[in-house]
């Protein structure tokens, strides 16, 4: 398994647009990838799911991924992230 | 056979058209065991029901985008998210695989997510359950072979009454309104948002029907008297001719009112009262800027927020803000800050809070997720540059929370310095007065806050410990209570002592009779819907402060509420010979709709 722990830095959350920015990034890869935060932890290839995590600005986010492309899938998914899902 | 069926009304106006029946409510979907050997064909039935349950939406959205903006076809983005997401479709599946029928695997899958965002602590996810019950009520319809009810596809000139349970936000931004011509709901009550938003787009309408749904078919001819709260399926062509002759007087009553509309608002005797309005959403800015009003006594800002995916930004804020503020060139424009929770944060049936109006809403929503709130304040605070605005803080019970707001408001300043943007730095800050703690204890506030606003539908409602929401108890909804005239008596004159300024801001006031009693307690700022300028106006201008004065103390005197009621009628009537005035805006006396029965 690889995962990776990371802050979110966009300006309003995983709210309904970045949360879908990340179920396209996941369904890419054919690992199982799961996201944590804090006692919740939800299938990272489900837009409610990711939703539900409800990470404002500032919440700190663990990336799971579990398969034959783990590695790259984390690494995907926490360069979103840091990129602030291109918002300005 | 003709039926009348009783309700509120919501939208005055009368009309004449074709019921419009949309079934928008979540069906029974009884538990059915499929054999193995039909698995396969149910699991294609679930993906071909999604299918279409897309391409329908992605129509919808068009539709939505053309009629209503791209802002608002939003709306339906999220629900296509939904029906794409790959857990919620494996988990249905899996259910299929176990010898569950695909409506029912649906059913239950959807019901346990519903859960989920339903109880979650996050207003915005809760607010998410609307879109569940809509993609959940859209896939059902088609898996169980029910009717398709969507209201997009009505064409123009329809004359369309439509009859629906409630309005959720993603019917109400389907409304077409060359094919709507007024509505009608099982649910809700005066205040609730389909009230205020059919007022606002001058649609006649009626609410909190209980069973109309299941007393009308689609196509009947009916009559829609919003003026009254009555609703007439099938009427016979003498009854629509009385009808249509009465819309024309109402009409040619309106005309009259208009006109009235621009005078002062000066008593007999001389004494001079404020009139405002009230503004819901900024694309009634032209027209309540011609109401004949002197400025706005109350915008609400919920429309911002309501039933929209995510929170809007400071710049999108900024301009609806602005967009009102111009519009009133230079007069008063009061803007109360976000009063979401209670029922304004709509979340699919069931509660996240055992209490809503009791919870986490408003001011206190707001003082939590401050930066959530700072946008708000930064945007107000950019937009009042443009005229001469007030901020309102609603909900206020303790002195507490008004300091911190005002904290926020500073933070919202010094941010926007460190920005260079420009913006107003002295914006008058003011307090909702809505619970009887605040009214008892206003002089506690007096001296920290520059104005106050009395909103009577809380008031009544946390006063009377009646929700205003629900229809059963509407005749135990009475702003005339005892309790009630006392409070505002008591606030008028915390604040007159204190040297505050002190309005009403609820929907009392835009009642002849109710407006009577306010002046006659010493309030001497109104802020009353667009449509009711003119009808306050000429009570003021037909009325005595002295005759107010006593016959609110009579009142005040009064056990019950229809005693002060009888009281100020009697009082307001010798003032009056136009019996009409004295009913106006208020509920017709059942009885006298019963009689329209025979």
């Amino acid at each position: 398994m690889s995962e990776k722990t990371v802050q979110i830095i966009n300006k309003h959350g995983l709210h309904a647009r970045p949360a879908a920015e990340i179920v396209k990034t996941a369904g890419k890869f054919q690992s199982e990838i799961t996201i944590v935060r804090e006692d919740l932890e939800v299938n990272g290839k489900s837009i409610m799911g990711v939703m539900m995590l409800a990470a404002e600005c500032g919440a700190t986010i663990t990336l799971k991924a579990t398969g034959p492309d783990e590695a790259e899938a984390v690494e995907a998914l926490v360069a979103l992230v840091e990129a602030k899902f291109g918002e300005q | 056979m003709s039926r009348v069926i009783i309700g509120l009304s919501a939208s005055p106006g009368v009309i004449v058209g074709k019921v419009h029946l949309l079934k928008w409510e979540l069906p029974v979907v009884r538990h059915r065991i499929i054999s193995d050997d039909e698995i396969q064909s149910e699991l294609g039935r679930f993906e071909s029901a999604v299918k279409q349950a897309i391409v329908r939406l992605e129509h919808i959205r068009t539709r939505a985008a053309h009629n209503a903006g791209e802002e608002e076809a939003a709306i339906f983005d999220v629900q296509l998210t939904i029906l794409a997401d790959a857990e919620l479709l494996e988990n249905v599946r899996n259910l299929i695989r176990q010898n569950l029928a695909a409506e029912r695997a649906f059913d239950l899958v959807m019901v346990d997510w519903r859960q989920s965002f339903a109880r979650h602590p996050h207003a915005m996810l809760r607010e998410r359950v609307n879109d569940l019950v809509d993609v959940q009520i859209r896939v059902l319809s088609l898996l169980m072979g029910l009717d398709d009810h969507d209201p997009v596809d009505l064409p123009k000139g329809s004359n369309a009454i439509l009859v629906t349970h409630d309005l959720t936000p993603s019917l109400t931004v389907q409304l077409d309104r060359e094919a709507i011509i007024g509505i009608a709901t099982d649910e809700g009550t005066r205040t609730s948002h389909v009230a205020i938003l059919a007022r606002s787009l001058g649609l006649p309408a009626v609410v909190g029907l209980r069973d109309a749904t299941q007393r009308v078919i689609a196509g009947e001819r009916a009559i829609l008297d919003g003026s009254h709260g009555i609703l007439i399926v099938d009427p016979s062509d003498e009854r629509v001719a009385v009808y249509q002759e009465r819309a024309v007087r109402e009409e040619a009553e309106d005309a009259q009112l208009r006109s009235i509309a621009s005078a002062d608002a000066v008593t007999v005797d001389a004494t001079r009262i404020t009139i405002y309005t009230n503004v819901d959403l900024p694309e009634e800015a032209d027209q309540a800027a011609n109401s004949g009003a002197e400025g706005v006594g109350l915008m609400r800002t919920e429309f911002l927020i309501v039933g929209r995916a995510s929170a809007p930004d400071e710049e999108e804020q900024y301009r609806a803000y602005s967009k009102v503020i111009k519009a009133f060139k230079g007069e008063t424009v009061i803007i109360r800050t976000f009063d979401v929770g209670g029922d304004k944060l709509p979340i699919g049936g069931f509660p996240a809070e055992a209490n809503p109006f009791l919870g986490w809403r408003a001011i206190r929503m707001c003082l939590d997720q401050p930066e959530f709130f700072k946008v708000q304040l930064r945007a107000l605070l950019r937009a009042a540059v443009h005229g001469n605005v007030k901020i309102m803080f609603p909900l206020i019970v303790s002195l507490d929370e008004f300091r911190r707001a005002k904290l926020l408001l500073e933070e919202s300043k010094i941010e926007l310095t460190a920005r260079g943007v420009e913006f107003n730095h002295n914006v008058p800050l003011g307090a909702m007065i809505e619970t009887p703690a605040a009214a008892i204890s206003l002089d506690s506030l007096a001296d920290e806050v520059e104005f106050f606003s009395i909103g009577t539908n809380d008031l009544v409602q946390y006063t009377l410990a009646v929700d205003r929401g629900n229809a059963n108890l509407v005749n135990r909804f009475t702003p005339l209570h005892p309790s009630i005239l006392r409070l505002i008596k008591n606030s008028v004159d915390m604040a007159n002592t204190a040297g505050v300024p002190i309005g009403v801001c609820g929907e009392m006031a835009s009642q002849p009779l109710l407006a009577f009693v306010l002046i006659g307690l010493g309030v001497r700022q109104l802020s009353v819907s667009p449509r009711s300028v003119g009808l306050i106006k000429r009570v003021i201008r037909g009325i005595e402060e002295s005759t107010a004065f006593e016959a609110a103390n009579n009142a005040l005197k009064a056990k019950t509420a229809a005693e002060a009621e009888n009281i100020l009628r009697e009082a307001l009537s010798r003032t009056f010979n136009d019996p009409n005035i004295l009913t106006h805006g208020l509920p017709m006396d059942p009885e006298e709709a019963e009689n329209l029965n025979s």
